[in-house]
């Protein structure tokens, strides 16, 4: 198989147009395109939607309602009361990750999700904010978050490093599980569209028929990742308010 | 693998950072805030209908409550005034009935006086009779003129055999 032709060439940025700033390479890539996109669509849609803030809600009105619940009700299911103020915050990455992905269903569009540096960012920033979040609100106190109460005391030195290291690798398993998700994904929907075309006669169809079954898998699992996106986040934002 | 090309990292970074601190701060200061007003005002609107549907009903029940008080009410008055006529004819009709009562009495006993006072007179005329014709009779047989007197008493001491 020529390079061209690779499963993963999908996920070569083209820079389209050249920008430099002190030294750094910031180019607007297609990468970054699928982002404004992404953005445009979410603020277009949030926007235009409500514009008319009818108490009786248009069908599209409605659409902007139920995400705007199912977050608000994910954040107040897990962290409570004080999960209001993240609120924004959550619902963003939410979006973000969402339309990401869905953007990323549309043939020949670039999918930043697929991309570890995109969502390790996100993660990071998620596991950062957390953190400081944590030393807010218990200060010194937080470190106890690595000690589980109600164990045998010789079987802390083997849990604490272990709860230390599970805390440190979330921002990894964050990132990774949607980076991995999508990546997987679209990597099997080239490979059997390859396949679509090498194969002989009309046996093309088969695999064809696959990839529609797999594109509406891949819908679900983008959904899916948003999902899980936004729901460990609020986990770890009600560690940071409540303590073993 | 792409992805692992560090070439593109700082404008991924760059661009990941603009585009998502402008999502971010557009849907914190415009998009959210907007439709949390819209549900807000549905919420504020179903809460205002369910207080003066709640209203509304306080306000049949108790209508209903005067209605019923008000039926209770003509219900005594006209028992009351059932009773007040049954008494007012009850009464009218017992004096009616003393004062025929005392009509018949009074009528009886004049009747009766009368009565009486005709059986005195015809006892009267019949001693009269009597003495003219035992007057008459004893003249006719014999020549013997008897007195009213003595014949009056005669008649008298034998008055237990006529009756």
């Amino acid at each position: 198989m020529a390079a061209k032709d690779s499963p993963l060439k999908q996920f070569e940025i083209d820079p389209i147009s050249n920008i430099e700033l002190g030294g750094y390479n910031i180019s607007f890539t297609n990468s970054s395109f699928a982002m404004l996109i992404t953005v445009l669509m979410i603020t277009l849609f949030l926007t235009l939607t409500v514009n008319t803030r009818s108490i009786i809600p248009s069908r599209m009105q409605l659409i902007s309602e139920l995400m705007y619940n199912f977050i608000a009700q994910l954040l107040s299911d897990t962290v409570g009361d004080n999960g209001k103020r993240y609120f924004p915050f959550v619902f963003s990455l939410f979006m973000f990750v969402l339309i990401g992905n869905m953007v990323g269903m549309i043939p020949y569009q670039f999918t930043f999700t697929s991309h570890i540096i995109v969502t390790f960012a996100l993660a990071a920033v998620v596991f950062i904010g957390v953190t400081i979040l944590g030393f807010i609100n218990h200060g010194i106190k937080f470190f106890t978050f690595f000690y589980i109460p109600g164990v045998p005391f010789y079987m802390h030195p083997l849990l604490i490093p272990i709860e230390v290291i599970s805390y440190l690798s979330r921002p990894i398993s964050l990132s990774v599980r949607l980076f991995a998700n999508m990546l997987a994904g679209h990597t099997l929907l080239k490979v059997f569209a390859g396949f679509v075309v090498s194969m002989p006669f009309f046996t093309g169809v088969f695999p064809l028929a696959f990839i529609v079954a797999l594109t509406g898998l891949e819908i679900l699992i983008a959904f899916l990742q948003a999902y899980v996106f936004a729901i460990l986040t609020c986990l770890y934002i009600n560690d940071a308010y409540h303590l073993h | 693998m792409p992805q692992l090309n560090p070439e593109f990292f700082v404008s991924q970074l760059f661009w990941l950072a603009v585009f998502f601190t402008f999502l971010f701060v557009f849907l914190w200061r415009v998009s959210l805030p907007r439709i949390a007003t819209v549900l807000e005002k549905r919420q504020n609107k179903i809460d205002e209908n369910l207080s003066s549907a709640k209203e509304l009903q306080e306000q049949a029940v108790e209508i209903e409550k005067k209605i019923n008080d008000q039926i209770n009410k003509a219900k005594l008055e006209t028992d009351e005034k059932i009773k007040e006529t049954i008494n007012a004819l009850q009464e009218n009709v017992s004096s009616q009935l003393s004062s025929l009562d005392k009509d018949l009495e009074k009528k009886v006993s004049d009747a009766e006086k009368e009565i009486l006072k005709s059986k005195d007179d015809q006892m009267k005329n019949i001693n009269n009779e009597i003495v003219n014709i035992t007057k008459l009779t004893v003249g006719k047989i014999t020549d013997i003129e008897l007195s009213d007197n003595e014949l009056n008493k005669v008649i008298e001491t034998h008055k237990g055999n006529f009756n």
